[in-house]
């Protein structure tokens, strides 16, 4: 169907929807321009262009402003693709909430070029994917890298990036900064009273004991309006408990993967932490709130992922030394050894596949993943990436130092999910459970019973696209 | 005659029933269609699944406990509203030495009393996110964090959150129905209270003898705005608590879950299922309204 | 004598009454100063917020600030545009209320006024909209206004991101509670004036807006307030219809973007500025003619 013929169609739908209400409803789908549109083409490509995309069009950027900001892409990256491509039209946009803003887009058939789906507003990967919204970034990665035409895109990053974006295989998302879990405290503070990071969950809640005692300062709290922050710790400590298994099983909505001993054990032991050492409030309080109180000296840890100390930068004290240390061993025959973290690619980066220039997307991306792109990106919100060498020679503010420290010392020991990304709907249920039990109202059982009957109900619902790894 | 006058209803007709038609109804009768589809707001094709959605609408748990609060607000939030509005305005008209032209002052308590009424939505939501903070930086906790009392968890204690959000709904509703009602009052002719003063009546007896009954039309047509934002209830709820419905659930309304299954989930088959049960709780509530207004008809 | 003599009595009974009141007029200013400061302090606690830095913020709610941090204020005006914010949703409200009321009153008076067929059905058709949630409509609500940008001439000005999209968007929203209350306002009119008026010749429409519309002035300006309210309220229809054109937004848009912000950005001190800035102009123009909106808020509810 042509152009043209199409607004035909849809003005038509209109004047039905003056006529006969009741039959436009027959003209919904004919808004979003059919999904049978052919995987984005290549215009002619060249040394200078390989991905061939149109540069007569413009390219629409859309950022996530949240803890990294904006800056970073108007500087650094759409800089570098200004630098050259001068005759490409950047048109840069930065929103708190993607969803709201742009799904209204992708419903209408007009997405912009490259999103930044990220924040507490993303939009739902699985079903963009289901949908076919998002483009193939497969020639991207089979690209000549920024840097070295010899060299794929492919080869400069981390394998696991590609493995995380892909869905069924095929890779549609582009995770782009790593982060890195862990408990977060002031080096400063820690010294100053000579506390230690803690080895084994033993010394973890004797040193709750030891600050509470000390009168000056609460021991422990999480981002309590957002439960995520807490049910990270209990999974990953679920899997440094069970394996990497445990995870696994509960992504792949396996039966019963939530009754499972390690995840009982986990929930149990900071459902123990959430009745004796939190910050008074805690429930109530948002990850700025509980975060700037660490900052001010009322509180001694969190959890956290590594944009935390970017994301403080404007609270934080200048010798406030963040530093971080990893989930203590909870046994001694823990399944995964002590240093294990959650760590993975994470601030996803998405082209939609109709987009009007969507190669151009694939174009900035490539940008990004360029040595310069990302070691700059590094220093300016203080972030890992899934770039290689990228933070060569550049000066790493300490908190991003003992993050980088502990995804080394990891290694191989590293455990992730991605239940939060797939079914956004389980995300929610688990975060409201987790809230629960961490303010006494659930018990564990009763924890492990709701969540496991939303994995099922998710698994039993026909319209959700499922997803495996 | 005859023909100017179908002209001239057709005319005035024309744009606004357009107008509504395009805009209102065509939307609404999609929403129909789609609630029975499975449609995750991008296909081109969704599949017809019948009336799959509403089954399993009905084993939902969240969407009815969703339910159980917007009927709780529909007869808590007019309740107290209607009350405590038509306490002040008795006060503020009857009760003082003035008679009928008000107590001293009644007319900068009616000033400020409708002050919430002119703010948005959103900006009361933020505004409340604030006084209901659980920290001593909250405003209603600092000072019984003060006292040594255990801060109020306004909206992350699962027992206390949808009071909260009553409250604010409560806060933000009073003023307007009590110049509402001081006008009805004031409508009232004085001489009804002097000769009931002077044959001894209270003010109790005042305002249960003569103000509530000569006051009924206008506290039913206030009970039905009421009623009708108890059940549009979204804002304050999005915006204010946290888990947008929480904390687990606690405050969440249908409009929340139809906003969140929507344009979260991408699941717009099941929300417009939702949409649909929604509208019908609605329509009911309006029959009634409609019920309530019915007045006699004059026709040239 | 009589004459003399009702006055009296009036000023007897009311001596009596405030003898009897005394107690009860204390507990009443009592009981409305409760009210005075439940309403006021949130309020006068935004604005003292308002320019208190950060770490006061985080401080005790109730400290005050140790110097007024004047560039909140700047602050939230420069980089969350508050005033242009404000002016677009005076302009959108301005014409969305002019046309839901020119509209909303024609309707409601045919309705009310005349019989003809379909009268009942389309009657209730508009105030069945009374009913609909305006959730289960926002994504096909979205379709219609990208498709109405595809017509030809007018597309343009009536799209996605355009402020007429959203004004016509806002009357046809505004019509089920405009006709529902203005066509029962219409029916309690006396028709005397309106006979009179076609024995002498006039044309209907002349009827309509030199005799029954003044005619309806208490309801009409009274419907306006709650159109006005209701439409400067609105959050959720600008953010669907004006989503990628951040010049176009309107203030509420502005604030919970902000809001949204501060969980991010952890401004809060330009939060509660900006949330100042959103207030204040609201409670002067409301004082201002608060007397002119209470009374035609209730002469028309009260008819």
């Amino acid at each position: 169907m042509t152009q043209l013929s199409r607004r035909e169609l849809l003005r038509s739908a209109v004047l039905a929807g003056i006529a006969l209400p009741a039959l436009s409803a027959c003209a919904t789908p004919a808004g979003n321009g059919g999904a049978s549109q052919p995987a984005p083409a290549a215009g002619a490509t060249s040394a200078a262009n390989p991905l061939g995309f149109a540069e007569d069009k413009p390219l629409e950027i859309w950022i996530f402003d949240g803890g990294f900001g904006d800056a970073y892409a108007k500087d650094v990256h759409e800089a570098l693709v200004k630098a050259k491509h001068s005759k490409l039209e950047i048109k840069h946009n930065a929103t708190k909430e993607i969803a709201k803003t742009l799904q209204p887009r992708f419903a209408g058939g007009n997405p912009p070029e490259f999103i930044n789906n990220s924040g507490a507003d993303a939009m739902d990967f699985g079903a963009l994917v289901q949908d076919g919204q998002l483009a193939d970034l497969t020639p991207l990665f089979d690209a000549p890298s920024w840097d070295d035409p010899a060299v794929k895109v492919r080869d400069t990053i981390d394998p696991v990036a590609i493995e995380l974006g892909s869905y069924d295989g095929t890779p549609y998302v582009l995770n782009y900064a790593t982060t890195v879990w862990g408990i977060w405290y002031s080096k400063k503070l820690f010294d100053a009273e000579g506390w230690q990071p803690p080895k084994t969950w033993d010394e973890f809640l004797k040193l709750c004991e030891t600050i509470k005692k000390a009168g000056k300062i609460a021991p422990f709290t999480y981002a309590g309006k957002h439960p995520f922050y807490i049910y990270e710790t209990i999974l990953t400590l679920a899997a440094k408990i069970g394996g990497k298994d445990v995870l696994k099983n509960i992504d792949n909505l396996e039966d019963g993967a939530w009754k499972a001993e390690p995840v009982k054990q986990a929930a149990t032991a900071f459902a123990e932490l959430g009745a004796k050492y939190l910050l008074q409030g805690t429930a109530g309080l948002d990850h700025i709130q509980t975060q700037t109180a660490q900052n001010k000296g009322q509180v001694a840890m969190l959890p956290c992922g590594s944009w935390l100390e970017n994301e403080q930068k404007d609270t934080t004290p200048a010798d406030f030394d963040y530093a971080m240390f990893p989930l203590p061993d909870f046994t001694s025959s823990d399944a995964l050894p002590y240093g294990t973290v959650h760590a993975r690619p994470g601030e996803e980066y998405i082209v939609p596949s109709k987009s009007g220039n969507p190669r151009a997307g694939m174009e900035y991306m490539r940008a990004m993943l360029s040595k310069e792109g990302a070691g700059k990106f590094m220093e300016m919100v203080s972030t890992l990436t899934i770039v290689k060498g990228a933070g060569e020679g550049r000066t790493l503010k300490p908190g991003l130092k003992s993050s980088s420290d502990a995804l080394t010392a990891a290694g191989d020991n590293t455990v992730w999910f991605l239940f939060r990304k797939w079914y956004v709907e389980m995300h929610d249920e688990v975060a409201a459970a987790t809230g629960q039990l961490m303010s006494g109202k659930l018990t564990v059982d009763q924890w492990t019973d709701r969540v496991q009957k939303k994995a099922d109900s998710i698994k039993n619902d026909s319209s959700v696209k499922k997803f495996s790894r | 005659m005859n023909h100017g006058r179908l002209r001239f209803v057709t005319g005035f007709l024309a744009v606004p029933v357009a107008l509504y038609l395009i805009y209102v109804i065509a939307p609404y009768a999609q929403a129909f269609y789609i609630a029975l589809t499975d449609w995750r707001g991008v296909t081109a094709s969704p599949a017809f699944v019948g009336l799959e959605n509403f089954r399993r609408l009905f084993a939902d748990d969240v969407f009815w406990t969703a339910v159980g609060h917007n009927l709780l607000l529909l007869i808590l939030m007019p309740l107290l509203t209607v009350g405590i509005a038509l306490f002040f305005a008795f006060l503020l008209n009857a009760g003082g030495r003035g008679g009928a032209a008000g107590v001293w002052g009644s007319k900068f308590y009616r000033v400020v009393f409708f002050f919430p009424q002119v703010l948005a939505v959103a900006v009361v939501a933020v505004l409340f996110q604030q006084v209901f903070r659980p920290d001593r930086s909250g405003m209603l906790n600092a000072p019984l964090i003060a006292l040594g009392f255990e801060p109020v968890g306004f909206l992350s204690d699962t027992g206390v959150a949808l009071w909260s959000i009553l409250g604010v709904l409560v806060w933000q509703a009073v003023g307007f129905y009590v110049v509402l009602f001081s006008a009805g009052i004031a409508s009232i002719p004085r001489d009804l209270f002097e000769a009931a003063a002077i044959d001894g009546a209270g003010g109790a007896q005042l305002f249960f003898r003569i103000t509530l009954p000569l006051l009924w039309d206008t506290i039913q047509v206030g009970w039905v705005y009421l009623g009708i934002a108890a059940l549009d209830v979204f804002a304050v709820v999005w915006v204010m608590t946290a888990e947008h419905g929480g904390p687990d659930h606690s405050t969440t309304v249908m409009a929340a879950e139809i906003y969140r299954t929507a344009f979260q989930y991408f699941k717009f088959g099941y929300a417009s299922a939702m949409g649909v049960v929604l509208f019908f709780f609605t329509i009911g509530f309006a029959a009634l309204a409609l019920r309530l207004s019915r007045r006699e008809r004059i026709e040239f | 004598m009589a004459e003399a003599a009702i006055p009296r009595s009036r000023a007897l009974a009311r001596e009596e009454r405030r003898r009897r009141l005394g107690p009860f007029g204390v507990l009443t200013h009592l009981a409305l100063l409760v009210w005075t400061v439940l309403v006021v302090v949130p309020i006068a606690w935004t604005f003292l917020a308002s320019v208190k830095s950060e770490d006061e913020i985080f401080g005790d709610a109730w400290s005050l600030p140790a110097a007024l941090r004047l560039d909140n204020w700047a602050r939230a005006w420069d980089q969350a545009h508050i005033g242009q914010y404000m002016i677009n949703s005076v302009v959108v409200v301005a014409f969305g209320v002019f046309g839901t009321m020119l509209f909303g009153s024609m309707a409601a008076y045919v309705l009310a006024r005349y019989r003809f067929v379909g009268n009942r059905a389309i009657y209730l058709l508009f105030v069945s909209g009374l009913a609909f949630p305006v959730y289960l409509a926002l994504t096909p609500l979205f379709f219609v206004v990208q498709n109405m940008g595809t017509l030809p001439v007018v597309g343009p000005f009536i799209g996605l991101n355009t402020h007429a999209g959203l004004v016509l968007v806002y009357i046809a929203y505004s019509l089920p509670f405009t006709v529902f209350f203005l066509a029962a306002f219409f029916r309690t009119l006396p028709g005397a004036v309106a006979e009179a008026a076609f024995v002498d010749g006039a044309s209907h429409t002349r009827v309509f807006f030199q005799i029954m519309l003044p005619m309806a002035r208490p309801g009409i300006v009274s419907v306006t307030i709650f159109n006005v309210l209701g439409q400067w309220n609105q959050y959720q229809l600008p953010l669907v219809l004006l989503n990628s054109d951040r010049s176009k937004w309107v203030l509420t848009q502005g604030i919970a973007d902000i809001s949204t912000a501060a969980g991010y950005d952890a401004d809060w001190s330009a939060l509660f500025a900006a949330l100042s800035m959103a207030i204040l102009p609201m409670l002067v123009v409301y004082t201002i003619f608060q007397s002119q909106i209470q009374k035609g808020l209730t002469a028309g509810a009260l008819k």
